[in-house]
């Protein structure tokens, strides 16, 4: 590999869209990234601003991208020039952030995914959550809201709890039955959240186990940015007594936008030789 | 020009400057408003234009719709309801085991969409299309409802002449109707036109395998399928000014690979699930979609004084058609021609689609997917309905499928 290039990254979820511009070469560097939530915009169209807005701040215009990538719900992106699947994007972000990781827990807004990777990213083997939205970061946002709390307050409460007390695991709706009726009996909001977060960990560690997953094990997506979230998976690894240890990264949110500029600049050289 | 590095405005500026593509976007809607419009009202219209004209309907897979054209009539498909149609009646004819597409088919002719409907062909393809002639005609639904056996004897004077007696039957019924004879200088023309909507089908299908961003899967379905609907000069009409536009160089090339999706012959796939196969990271360079527009693969020749009026069709039938789960083929095995294809079309992979319970694609699939194994030909497979509306799992599948060819191979 020759010369450096530059790639961008996005991942459309579908709470948050995030970008991350790469320069691309043996060793690939994040030259920047950025986040923002959607909030009930047109998805498309924030996008196409944040990718002038990345392109301007770094004093870029769109023809020096060697290749854009998107993934997550990017498909009908007009800019892009190619799309990976959020599963092949994970998996690279996660060999990334945490170089040697063998597994890689996907904690999004809609979905939990666990991906056995090998040590280059390429994804082994894989399981994901069902439809129900009560495995997701999506429930998670929904009670934080309904107790009267930001999104970024949830992890540090969690770890305050005392006597975690954990809602149906079944069902979204059932769920938030359940923590209605756990606030209507004075459980304080630590131990509620704490609770919530436990049933999510209990779905992961399931995931984990269906895949036969290798330690380590990097956790991304929106999720892994929660501190409660990650605790309450370390203690049901310990309390099952699993070989397992698990990373977080602060760009773990980015993981998707990463791998896609990864695998965008490999693909530009694959093309072009 | 190479679209992808201009920035997306100058892009479109570009575009519309340099080609106005709305009347494309035009023909392409009026195409999807045609193809699916289950009552049929293009042909009734043509119908009531002359006491002596005929609507034939038919089945998947192959008709030979000139014999219908000289004899003053239209040939429609019959595709099923698709997506389109709620399925009350029609469950109470077959069982649960048995595929998608008849049941739809009994619900519209009960629901009186076929009323104007002269005749009725039933093409073999399996025993659940004879099962569902059997049915129109305990319905008493047209005036005629013939099941058309394909020879599957390839010598002219066993499997032709059988053919072209079963073509005759189609003629003669018709004549009880309107009276009209075929003569040669009436076929030749219905021939001339039908060759020349295929000519115009396979040029479409051309410029696609060379730019396959130019026109989607989608819209390349939604226009072959009109022609199922309309006569077929309108419908050639509509497929030159398509090509007027897609010999141009618009839309921008993106990076998917290349694949023919096979299966789908007969119960046709919901157009989401063609929507989904290139979101996911495909383009479609070739397929077995609406098979029957494109079944003769060289021009038909037309009827001289010395043959006998049905011996071209017949000809073609046995020389030039393509190959499919319909015909027995062991002097020309539909793998080798299948693998004919992949090269031809310069394909990175191939979809097995076929609807649930479809067992004469079901039972290809095998053989098939053990020649893609012995050539190392990447493939994947999965079933669907005509009423399929999730494609989650699909879109997974096919973006995994995408994904492990563009990264790994």
């Amino acid at each position: 590999m020759e010369n450096k290039i530059v790639t961008l990254g996005i991942d459309i979820g579908s709470s948050n869209i995030k970008l991350v511009l790469m320069e691309y070469s043996e060793n690939p560097i994040i030259l920047d990234k950025k986040v923002e939530k959607i909030r009930k915009r047109n998805s498309a169209e924030v996008s196409y601003q944040l990718i002038n807005d990345i392109l301007e701040k770094n004093n870029l215009k769109y023809e020096d991208l060697a290749y854009l990538a998107s993934t997550g719900e990017g498909e009908m992106l007009l800019r892009k020039k190619g799309h990976f699947y959020s599963m092949t994007t994970h998996a690279k972000g996660g060999a990334f952030l945490y170089p040697g990781s063998l597994t890689v827990v996907d904690m999004g807004s809609l979905y939990v995914r666990a991906i056995s990777i090998n040590e280059l990213g390429r994804v082994l083997n894989y399981k994901m959550t069902g439809q129900c939205a009560s495995g997701s970061g999506q429930f998670v946002e929904n009670i934080s809201r309904y107790l009267g709390l930001a999104i970024e307050e949830v992890g540090d409460i969690s770890l305050k709890a005392t006597k975690p007390e954990t809602p149906s695991g079944i069902c979204a709706v059932l769920a938030e039955t359940d923590v209605i009726n756990m606030v209507s009996r004075g459980i304080t909001t630590p131990n509620i959240i704490k609770g919530i977060h436990l049933s999510i960990a209990n779905k992961i560690i399931k995931l984990l186990t269906s895949v036969k997953a290798k330690s380590p094990v990097i956790l991304t997506g929106g999720m892994a940015m929660n501190h409660g979230m990650v605790q309450a998976v370390e203690e049901l690894i310990e309390e099952g007594k699993l070989d397992l240890k698990v990373h977080a990264h602060p760009d773990s949110i980015f993981a998707g936008a990463i791998g896609a500029a990864i695998w965008g600049g490999f693909r530009y050289y694959k093309l072009n030789n | 020009m190479y679209i992808c590095k201009k920035s997306l405005i100058i892009y479109f500026l570009q575009q519309n400057k340099i080609y106005d593509l709305e009347p494309l976007k035009d023909i392409l809607s009026k195409c999807e408003e045609i193809a699916f419009d289950l009552d049929f009202t293009r042909a009734k219209e043509w119908k009531s234009q002359d006491k002596k004209r005929v609507i034939v309907g038919y089945m998947p897979i192959y008709f030979p719709r000139e014999i219908v054209h000289a004899a003053n009539g239209l040939s429609v498909g019959i595709l099923g309801g698709g997506d389109k149609k709620m399925i009350i009646k029609g469950d109470a004819y077959y069982q649960s085991y048995i595929c998608h597409m008849p049941r739809s088919i009994i619900e519209l002719a009960l629901d009186g969409n076929f009323d104007e409907f002269d005749g009725f062909i039933f093409p073999s393809i399996c025993d659940v299309i004879r099962n569902l002639s059997g049915t129109f005609q305990i319905l008493g639904k047209g005036k005629f409802a013939k099941y058309l056996d394909y020879p599957q004897n390839f010598k002219s004077h066993i499997g032709g002449e059988f053919y072209e007696q079963e073509l005759q039957h189609i003629l003669d019924e018709i004549y009880k109707i309107n009276q009209i004879k075929v003569t040669p200088a009436r076929l030749n023309e219905s021939i001339r036109l039908f060759n020349k909507n295929r000519q115009l089908t396979r040029e479409i299908y051309d410029i696609r395998q060379k730019f396959p961003w130019r026109l989607t899967a989608a819209d390349v379905y939604h226009i072959v399928r009109a022609g199922y609907m309309i006569p077929v000069e309108e419908h050639n009409a509509i497929l030159e000014n398509v090509i007027h536009y897609i010999k141009e160089d618009i839309n921008q090339p993106l990076d998917k690979i290349r694949v023919v999706v096979m299966g789908a012959f007969c119960e046709q796939p919901p157009i989401g699930l063609i929507k989904t196969i290139e979101l996911a990271g495909c383009y479609v360079v070739e397929d077995d979609f609406l098979l029957g527009a494109r079944w003769i693969q060289k021009d038909i020749e037309e009827i001289k004084s010395e043959n006998k009026l049905l011996s071209t069709l017949s000809y073609a039938f046995l020389n030039n058609s393509t190959f499919s789960s319909t015909i027995y083929d062991v002097d020309n095995p539909k793998e080798g021609r299948l693998l004919e294809l992949i090269n031809r079309r310069n394909v990175d992979g191939i979809i097995f689609a076929a609807p649930s319970f479809c067992d004469p694609a079901l039972l290809d699939h095998p053989i098939l997917q053990k020649a893609c194994e012995e050539n190392d030909i990447r493939y994947v497979s999965f079933l669907y309905n005509e009423n399929t509306g999730q494609f989650k799992v699909i879109k997974e599948q096919i973006g995994t499928f995408s994904d492990s060819i563009k990264l790994w191979d």
